[in-house]
């Protein structure tokens, strides 16, 4: 069964081509190409990758496992990261944890998101929602499910 | 190519300029612990056992990454910084989270931890209340070898090795942090000709040969120097036997033995694997007990004597027989064709002749045919005899095959005798005798005395 | 407190973003012309007199990083820019990439002309998307108004790895591989990528080369101290009334900034403790704080470092001993794996600062973990793991009696 990028990666990926001195260095775009379409990596897709980046399929998977946003089983529910480092922590981000606990989303607890100052944060889909509050959550979420 | 002076441990060593200070270490014999150094695949850097301290620099230097320079001196036992104790610190980190499987690890006795935990460590746990890392244990991988990741020390040996030797990229560390361990991708298998040395290069008891699984204690193993001769190339090997109690002697493995000008520091799996064929489907009687009439009659009888040579013997083998053949006016064959797989050939290591010194069979120019329409063809082991048409057939032969023949003599394998090997690239390397039989074969030169030809 | 917004003067104006903004407020003005009149060493040279120091935590003097740029070679030269900003407390280089973008463009331009580079790769953390958006939109504006003919600019994210913040995991996460820092040269050299020479400076750092060249060194070293010319983006976060980014120049007393800046203690409750640089430096004591000031040769002077200038504020009721529990989660989780005192040092004084807060732990285990942290100081390929030990021995240092209390002993 073999993968392949839609049309307008293809095209995107001969343009990131050009802009860099070697194939290897689209590793990770691709990687990110491959988790926005699909919403995870594939093995598949790692094959795909592994074949236009002339970089071996382990090469690609290494990579894959070794970044914390790179997914390789799809979310069953919506995903939230929260964070938990120290600054957040001494704003309350527990008690924003505690609270997520009771909804219907996949939490995943990150590290450091660099919102120190408009803490407590959690990140959904790509953005940033700061300075929360539980009723905030409720706000927010309500937006997705 | 400039020679320059380093000092360790006061005493002074002449050594290339630019060379690294392992190198230097571990020729000299300075025991030094590392893990990831290896001279085949360079140094990673990653074990950071092998810190030495260095005159000049106030923090401990590994010595796998320092190439000499002309005055430096080193103190691989630490002068002015507490090596010792860097290095038992060191080692309980790589400790820690290490499954105490000792009693049922195959790498007992010859394990790298093990060694250098009884060297520098003698450590008590502090392990209490804490919980280990856990991983994965017993996966087969494939090609004979099993995983265990929690055993693993994560020296990057093996994943190096199937990238810059094998470029197979079977393996590969995942993970990040002390989750990391090594792993093939998820129904991938390992699956290169030479996959099984992984489990030489590991310095531990995480990759093993299944073959060897739970077999014997390396302890009680003797280990002897001597070739492999699945083909041309006979690469060096040590032969790992012992002699159980009431039992014959056993062969329980090659591994390979460097030799820079053979084959570096590795062996082809089915290299490493043909040690169980040595004593397979062996000739153990001759045919008839009266050898030494019936070869006698059978000689004067016959007007036209061939004589078949394998390629399996050794060079002084070849050269009794070739005098044998002068004496007896007989003619000398030996067909390549048969030894011959195309296929078995590549660029690392492996001939496509499939034997051990074809090497000398065509320095010395013996035809390379069948011999026809002969009244007598005297075969020394070579396998074509069976395809030999001829009013008599004498054979002397190691293995058992389909031939009918006048008379059929059984011969020693080259485990069981001594003499000297020449390989396709024209190294000659000399063997002893390994392993004595409880029931001796006699070597083909044991016969020539006893059969006074 | 003088007003001393040198590179963060835009940050508030509406649309600040764009280019429109940008050019109307100084941007692409008089400190691209002049670089332009110049030849590129001269601009090193400019940049070497200034005293610019680099921003991304090390504190190393910028001008001499670029001279070991080769300025005649055949291989293409780089400029990579590090936006991996992922120390814990800062958030500084954020701003800069959403507020004021072309500024950074300009000085990517300027630096890209002393070092002869034509191609600069900003590398940005993979969480931080939505600024990213903003960058790539203020890229596409410089293009497409022919700023950038003489130098290429790409972004390349990241996917969430802080130690692809150190310099050669960020070089190794471009070229497509782990970030995994490299084993570091004998004699001083430049970086390398894919073989050709690159050089590796902050965000900030890069922001920071318009004003000097606009305004010449003796205009940046007008501000800061003799050894700590210029400003920084300090960031404050934690028990204060006001966290942020504020920027101000070196020399100046951290109390001062905290209650200047951050309002004072939330609450108005009492200090206990400040992070003063990101998470990885060692923390001060709120005696400390009194007498410390915001430059290198200050912080290095107390025990500490000036790091990012990411202040962590704690106050009196903060439990310091859960405080440690979560920096090294946060390190455990990001160390690299490749060496072994960093990846089983930081899994094991992990556990057991959690074994001591269990109520199970005892004197020797602090102990221990102040052994931990000798074995990881100075033996590891990068210095990650120096940064930890450097927390461990300033938390217990400061706060044992916090420790001991846990201890079972005393529980008994």
């Amino acid at each position: 069964m073999s993968y392949s990028f839609s049309p307008e990666n293809l095209k995107q990926i001969e343009l990131l081509k050009k802009r860099y001195p070697s194939l290897h260095a689209l590793n990770l775009p691709l990687l990110w190409m491959a988790q926005y379409q699909d919403g995870y990596i594939s093995l598949e897709a790692i094959d795909e990758i592994s074949k236009i980046t002339t970089l071996a399929p382990m090469e690609v998977y290494r990579v894959a496992t070794f970044y914390t946003m790179f997914k390789l089983e799809k979310p069953k529910k919506l995903l939230v990261s929260v964070c938990k480092t120290l600054s957040c922590k001494l704003r309350g981000s527990d008690e924003i944890l505690e609270y997520l606990k009771n909804k219907d989303v996949e939490i995943e607890h990150v590290e450091c998101l660099g919102s120190c100052g408009t803490s407590p944060v959690m990140q959904i889909q790509d953005k940033y929602y700061e300075e929360l509050t539980c009723n905030k959550v409720d706000d927010i979420l309500k937006g997705f499910l | 190519m400039s020679l320059i002076k380093v000092t360790v441990d006061d005493k002074t060593y002449e050594v290339e300029n630019g060379s690294l200070l392992i190198d230097l270490l571990i020729q000299e014999d300075v025991h030094v612990p590392y893990f990831c150094y290896h001279k085949a695949l360079g140094a990673d850097g990653n074990c950071r056992m092998c810190m030495v301290e260095i005159e000049g620099q106030k923090r401990p230097q590994i010595a796998c990454d320092t190439p000499v320079k002309d005055g430096m001196i080193v103190y691989s036992k630490g002068n002015k910084l507490p090596i010792k104790k860097i290095r038992k610190d060191i080692l309980e980190l790589e400790l820690i989270n290490h499954p105490v499987d000792c009693p049922v690890c195959d790498q007992a006795g010859e394990c790298s931890l093990q060694e250098y935990y009884m060297e520098y460590g003698l450590h008590e746990s502090h392990m209490y209340g804490l919980e280990k890392v856990l991983l994965r244990k017993k996966i087969d991988i494939g090609s004979n070898v099993l995983l265990d990741q929690e055993r693993c020390v994560l020296c990057a040996r093996c994943t190096r090795f199937t990238d810059k030797i094998t470029h197979t990229h079977e393996l590969g560390i995942v993970g990040r942090g002390d989750e990391a361990c090594v792993t093939v991708m998820p129904g991938r298998r390992l699956d290169n000709p030479y996959a099984m040395n992984v489990v030489d290069l590991c310095p531990v008891g995480a990759l093993t040969s299944k073959d060897f699984r739970f077999v014997q204690r390396v302890w009680f193993l003797d280990s002897n120097e001597s070739v492999c001769t699945g083909c041309a190339k006979n690469c060096s090997i040590y032969i790992d036997h012992n002699k159980l109690k009431y039992q014959d002697e056993k062969i329980y493995r090659f591994r390979p033995r460097e030799n820079k000008d053979v084959n570096g520091f590795f062996i082809c799996d089915e290299g490493r694997l043909s040690y169980k064929k040595l004593f397979e489907d062996r000739v153990l009687n001759s045919s008839h007990v009266n050898e030494k009439d019936i070869i006698k009659s059978s000689i004067e009888k016959a007007s036209n004597i061939a004589i078949l040579v394998g390629a399996s013997l050794f060079n002084e083998e070849i050269e009794m027989v070739k005098e044998f053949a002068h004496k007896i006016s007989a003619s000398l064959y030996c067909p390549q064709d048969i030894y011959i797989d195309e296929e078995f050939e590549d660029d690392m290591l492996r001939s496509k002749y499939k034997v051990a010194n074809i090497k000398t069979i065509q320095n010395m120019g013996i035809k390379d045919s069948l011999p026809k329409a002969y009244d007598l063809v005297i075969n020394f082991d070579h396998p074509s005899v069976v395809h030999v048409d001829a009013k008599e057939i004498i054979s002397f032969q190691t293995y058992k095959n389909d031939l009918e023949s006048t008379l059929t003599i059984p011969i020693a394998s080259y485990v069981e005798k001594s003499g000297s090997f020449t390989n396709i690239d024209g190294v000659t390397q000399h063997v002893d005798k390994v392993i004595e039989c409880d029931k001796k074969t006699k070597t083909i030169s044991e016969w020539f005395e006893r059969l006074e030809l | 407190m003088r007003d001393a917004r040198l590179v963060s003067k835009r940050f508030s104006l509406e649309n600040s973003h764009t280019l429109k903004v940008a050019k109307e407020n100084g941007v692409y003005d008089e400190a691209l012309k002049r670089a332009y009149s110049l030849e590129p060493l001269e601009i090193i040279e400019i940049i070497k007199q200034s005293g610019l120091r680099g921003k991304g935590g090390g504190g190393a003097p910028a001008g001499d990083k670029w001279e070991l740029m080769p300025q005649d070679d055949d291989k293409p030269s780089f400029l990579a820019v590090n936006c991996d900003e992922s120390e814990p407390g800062t958030f500084k280089d954020r701003q800069i990439i959403s507020k004021d973008p072309h500024l950074l463009i300009e000085g990517i331009l300027i630096t890209c002309r002393a070092i002869k580079a034509r191609h600069a790769y900003i590398y940005i953390r993979g969480e931080y998307k939505q600024f990213q958006d903003i960058l790539q939109s203020a890229i596409d504006e410089a293009y497409a108004d022919g700023l950038l003919k003489e130098c290429d600019i790409t972004i390349h994210r990241g996917a969430g790895a802080y130690i692809c913040g150190e310099k050669s995991a960020l070089l190794e996460s471009m070229e497509g591989k782990r970030g995994h820092p490299r084993l570091k040269p004998k004699q001083k050299e430049c970086e390398w990528y894919f073989g050709n020479p690159t050089l590796v400076n902050n965000v900030e750092t890069i922001a920071s080369v318009p004003y000097i060249i606009e305004h010449g060194a003796e205009g940046y070293r007008e501000y800061g101290t003799e050894k700590s010319p210029g400003t920084m983006l300090f960031a404050m976060s934690g028990h204060v009334k006001n966290p942020g980014v504020y920027e101000v120049e070196f020399g100046t007393g951290m109390l001062d900034y905290i209650e200047h800046f951050g309002g004072g203690i939330l609450d108005d409750k009492k200090l206990k403790a400040v992070i003063p640089g990101g998470a990885s430096t060692d923390i001060l004591t709120a005696d400390e704080v009194k007498v410390a000031k915001l430059d290198y040769e200050s912080m290095r002077s107390i025990g500490s470092a000036l790091g990012t200038g990411g202040m962590i504020v704690m106050d009196e009721d903060t439990n310091m001993v859960e405080a440690l529990k979560n920096l090294l989660e946060f390190y455990h989780e990001e160390s690299c794996g490749q060496c072994t005192p960093c990846r089983e040092g930081t899994g094991w004084s992990n556990k057991l600062v959690g074994k001591i807060l269990d109520g199970k732990g005892s004197s020797e285990d602090i102990d221990k973990l102040l052994e931990i942290s000798d074995t990881m100081n100075g033996k590891t390929i990068c210095v990650f793991a120096p940064a930890v030990s450097s927390v461990i021995n300033s938390f217990i240092k400061k706060f044992r009696d916090e420790f001991e209390a846990y201890n079972k002993e005393a529980l008994i």
